[in-house]
């Protein structure tokens, strides 16, 4: 059987593959070289060296803007998990109004990030007003918190419904017998619960870093970096580098740092990759 | 057997696979073949900034494709993105062949994609020379449009307040009128000045608009036209302006950060205010059907900051749109963008769409007078005998320049800053910027 | 004991009901102020509710319909998000078939560079990518599927995978020895059973998809207008400053509308595919 198919290649392989090269490997290769070039358009690159990379790890914006997303991932993710979780738990108690409050809670999600950001930023300002403040892009820490607001919002309901099919898939057998035992409501949380659990914690918390470090679009809408570039985040510090300065410099600068990013969510990808394996094999 | 018709489906999907392929290949002769059919006389796309007259500049262009035959294309960049979109046609297969820069600054990014234009047609048309953009011998950009801005007034508030424009005549005035006002507030039920809008959408009024006198009367004082180190001579004016504009406002100067330019402007079309400040451009959001405005209730008058001789200053009049040719384009393109910029400049329907359509002041010969009632008024302060103010902000070191003193003047108004930080950024930060932009 | 229960699964419902009204309110936001005159929106008053005076009816809707372009927008949008769905889920699914039947070293490196394609930025690619797309002649909403299913490959074929490794390989064979040929085989026998995974695969890049903003920004060519709804949405700002609030808002809601029809028709799919999805991605 696997001589036919592999004789059928050219049908299941080659449209795909063809898609891929032009969609992703080509482009890929391209960047790479480019982050060592100077360039406006491809065919006038000139080669660089490693000045890009060197440029791209002193410039304050940048460095700015890793310690922001760092920041604002750490946060942001703490926050979606703990709520998510809670909520997730409260949901599978089969408590009244489960479906009704697990369809409002996911909804957020389907909206898209540009969208998202101007209707955050529209409420918080408004709020901001209210209450005699600044707005959201004259003030770096409310900026900070307004995304993070807006990432919970909208990521809260994900999590939660990968958090009740974790809930879900545990055994009744072992709440049973934890009950049996006399545990406690928390110690059956801490003890069965959140051990059983823990595949789902690692996915949650892995979409919801990865989610953060490349956030673009909730950025964009909702502050565009300002004040000066305080709230701008790694990828939107990209492509204000990339498309937002004009002179021949800016575009090898924008790509080193592309690359530079890339290594950063690539690793990040295989550690999650390690974790998961890990798990898979001590069940 | 099998094999060949395995080869068959190959074949078949891979036909597939080229035709949506050849879909595109088929389109693009297509949408090309137009152009194609008159390639002798290329054709023109047109990268435009404003997106208020996006409308407008597509009616022109398929009024010129009937008239000539030749494409024109207009592509319209969402505000605050007119860089990125440029940055991203310009490495197209078909990138802009007229485009626009904001001035020496501007220019100096994208001078390698610029046409020399000495000896067009077009550039014959202008009025005077100061509206050509020069780098060395060159002219590589010309000014399309000249806008003015100073402070709008609603007549009828401030008769009810007992003055009229004419009472206004320097900065000490303005200031006895404001703080009048202010001081009869709750009588009045409006205030002097309309609040701020210090975030992105009207922090230009501020950082640019405003900060443009001090720089201009020490350019004069000093007689230069561009400086790598501002000194701050009239600093001190600055701050009384901005002082004065917070201090009888709508609002209290620490709620200022609050507010966004929608706001000033609303406030100022309810009647809750009787001093705006901004420029000719928003004529077509106060007059007209809907608005409450009507010709007769609005006048602009300068901004005195009380500096130089104020009985002879005017409007601040300028302009910081220039086009540009790109100069890579194919050569037939190019020659089609120039003959498409001297028609829309000279001939009747060009001329006529920008003064009415658009609302242009054009600095060229065959100008029609635009309806805009600020622009008139403009033209009567000129006919006065009075100084235009001009516009220097295009000698701003870089965006993040006045970014910087924008936050400051913000944290100054919230009562978190010093003035001292304004006068640092202004001051320092133009010698650090400029130091930044060419070492 | 069991009535302490009620009295606290009481109380739950009530904050999580409180919690869901916070969670509705910011679009019941945009939806009131849609409904305001562009002269009574203004930052401080975006909770107030429209009265008789600020009322606008559906203005602002004809102004968004009429005056950018919304519905050939609409129009782009539906085309590239079905074409790419569709192209991604056929395209996707025999290759991952391939990739985890045929057991080769070709197959396993194709595997871990898909794979290795899901996790890399956009902005890595996005100039090359909108560079090469220009150049093949790839940027009209009729051919960018073809972008979208090398970009968008990585995630479609990891998930596939996953799931084709569990569907016993017995079937297969026995079709083949009925005298199926491959082809026959995958679309007979091995497309009905991924019937679920088509569903969850579709609707996660569905929802990227429709939502896409950067891509779509970069490649499309605007010299032929083609604009999909998030692009739209930034053309109600002005070049000084002014935002045109009201028509911006209803396009928000058109845009939010269709999107809450879908969810609200085949919600349980929907939801089984985002957590189908989660644990295999």
């Amino acid at each position: 059987m696997e001589k036919a198919i592999k004789r059928y290649w050219p049908v299941f392989v080659l449209p795909t593959l063809a898609a891929f090269i032009i969609g992703f490997v080509w482009p890929f290769i391209q960047g790479l070289y480019l982050s060592f070039c100077k360039f406006i358009t491809i065919d006038k690159a000139s080669f660089n060296g490693l000045k890009n990379y060197i440029f791209a790890l002193t410039e304050a914006d940048f460095l700015h803007a890793f310690w922001f997303t760092a920041l604002f991932t750490v946060v942001s993710t703490v926050c979606i998990n703990v709520a998510a979780l809670a909520i997730a738990l409260a949901l599978t108690r089969e408590i009244k109004g489960t479906n009704l409050f697990r369809s409002v809670y996911f909804m957020p999600n389907l909206i898209g990030g540009i969208v998202l950001g101007y209707i955050w930023n529209i409420l918080l300002n408004c709020a901001l007003t209210l209450m005699g403040k600044p707005l959201l892009s004259l003030h770096a820490p409310y900026g900070f918190i307004g995304l993070v607001i807006l990432m919970c919002w909208q990521q809260i309901g994900y999590m939660m419904i990968i958090y009740i099919a974790g809930l879900q898939s545990i055994p009744n057998d072992y709440l049973e017998a934890a009950r049996i035992d006399g545990a406690t409501e928390s110690q059956i949380l801490w003890k069965v619960k959140l051990p059983n659990l823990m595949p789902s914690i690692t996915i949650c918390l892995f979409l919801s870093l990865t989610n953060g470090f490349k956030l673009f679009d909730q950025n964009l809408a909702l502050t565009n970096g300002d004040p000066a570039h305080k709230t701008e985040m790694l990828a939107l510090n990209i492509y204000q580098t990339f498309y937002g300065r004009s002179g021949p410099q800016w575009k090898g600068y924008g790509q080193a740092k592309a690359v530079l990013f890339c290594i950063l969510v690539v690793a990040i990808g295989l550690i999650q990759l390690k974790a998961t394996r890990s798990k898979e094999v001590q069940q | 057997m099998k094999k060949v018709f395995a080869l068959l489906l190959t074949l078949t999907l891979c036909v597939g696979l080229l035709s949506a392929c050849g879909g595109t290949k088929t389109e693009t002769p297509a949408s090309s073949g137009s152009s194609g059919s008159s390639s002798a006389a290329g054709s023109v796309y047109y990268l435009n900034f404003k997106p208020e007259q996006d409308e407008a500049w597509q009616n022109l262009a398929k009024a010129y494709t009937e008239e000539t035959g030749v494409p024109v294309t207009v592509v319209t960049a969402a505000s605050g993105t007119y860089e990125q979109t440029l940055m991203s046609e310009i490495a197209k297969s078909t990138p802009p062949t007229l485009f626009q820069v904001n001035g020496p600054v501007g220019l100096a990014n994208w001078k390698d994609y610029c046409l020399d234009l000495t000896g067009t047609d077009v550039l014959g048309q202008l009025t005077s020379d100061g509206f050509a953009l020069k780098d060395g011998d060159a002219t590589l950009g010309i000014a399309y449009v000249i806008e003015s801005y100073g402070i709008i007034a609603n007549k009828t508030l401030l008769a009810k307040a007992g003055y009229s424009v004419d009472d206004i005549k320097s900065f000490a005035d303005l200031k006895k009128v404001a703080e009048d006002i202010t001081a009869r507030k709750d009588e009045l039920g409006f205030a002097a000045f309309s609040s701020a809008g210090m975030d992105g959408s009207s922090d230009w009024r501020f950082k640019t608009h405003l900060a443009n006198l001090p720089i201009y009367f020490e350019y004069q004082a000093d007689g230069i036209g561009t400086t790598d180190a501002i000194k701050g001579t009239y600093l001190d004016n600055y701050k009384a302006i901005f002082d004065l504009y917070i201090n009888n406002s709508t609002c209290d100067p620490a709620a200022l950060a609050g507010k966004t330019g929608d706001d000033s402007r609303n406030e100022f079309l309810a009647g809750e205010a009787v001093f705006f400040q901004n420029g000719s451009w928003e004529y077509g959001n106060l007059v007209g059907e809907g608005k409450p405005f009507t010709d007769d209730d609005l006048q602009m008058i300068p901004i005195y900051v009380g500096a130089g001789d104020e009985a002879k200053q005017g409007l601040c009049t300028g302009t910081e749109n220039y086009w540009c040719v790109n100069n890579s384009a194919k050569e037939e393109d190019i020659q089609a963008t120039l003959d498409f910029m001297n028609w829309c400049v000279t001939s009747e329907t060009g001329t006529k769409a920008m003064a009415n359509d658009m609302g242009f002041v054009i600095p060229f010969k065959a100008a029609q007078e635009s309806p805009n009632l600020f622009v008139k008024q403009d033209a009567a302060y000129t006919a006065e005998g009075k100084m235009p103010v001009s516009w220097n902000f295009p000698t701003m070191p870089s965006e993040n320049w006045k970014n910087e003193v924008g936050n400051a003047l913000t944290a100054y108004a919230a009562g978190t800053g010093s003035w001292d930080a304004v006068v640092t950024a202004f001051v320092d930060g133009w010698a650090s910027e400029y130091a930044a932009l060419n070492g | 004991m069991e009535k302490k229960r009620t009295l606290r699964d009481n109380i739950l419902s009530g904050i999580l009901g409180i919690l869901c009204i916070a969670w509705v309110y910011p679009i019941f936001m945009i939806l009131f102020n849609s409904l305001k005159k562009e002269t009574s929106i203004s930052t401080g008053s975006a909770f107030q509710l429209p009265n008789s005076e600020s009322f606008a009816g559906l203005a602002n809707y004809v102004n968004a319909l009429t005056s950018k372009g919304f519905l050939s927008a609409l129009w782009y949008s539906l085309v590239i998000t079905i074409s790419s769905v569709v192209l991604i889920l056929i395209c996707c699914s025999m290759c991952a078939w391939f990739i985890t039947r045929v057991n080769s070293k070709v197959s396993k490196a194709l595997y871990y560079l898909f794979v290795f394609s899901m996790v890399v930025p956009f902005q890595m690619l996005m100039f090359t990518l909108s560079a090469t797309a220009d150049r093949l002649h790839l940027s009209s909403p009729y051919t960018i599927c073809i972008i979208y299913l090398g970009f968008g490959a990585g995630l479609a074929v990891f998930m596939f995978c996953g799931f084709m490794k569990s569907i016993p390989i017995t079937i297969e064979e026995a079709a083949m020895i009925d005298g199926c040929n491959p082809i026959q085989t995958f679309f007979l026998v091995v497309l009905p059973i991924l019937k679920p995974t088509l569903i969850s695969v579709g609707i996660l890049e569905t929802m990227w998809l429709w939502n896409d903003y950067l891509l779509p920004y970069l490649v499309l060519d605007r010299t032929k207008g083609y604009m999909t709804i998030p692009i739209l949405i930034q053309y109600f700002r002005g070049s000084f400053g002014k935002v045109e609030m009201g028509p911006m808002m209803a396009s928000i809601m058109m845009n939010i509308i269709p999107i809450i029809i879908v969810y609200l028709l085949c919600q349980k799919h929907i939801i089984k595919g985002v957590a189908a999805g989660a644990v295999k991605g």
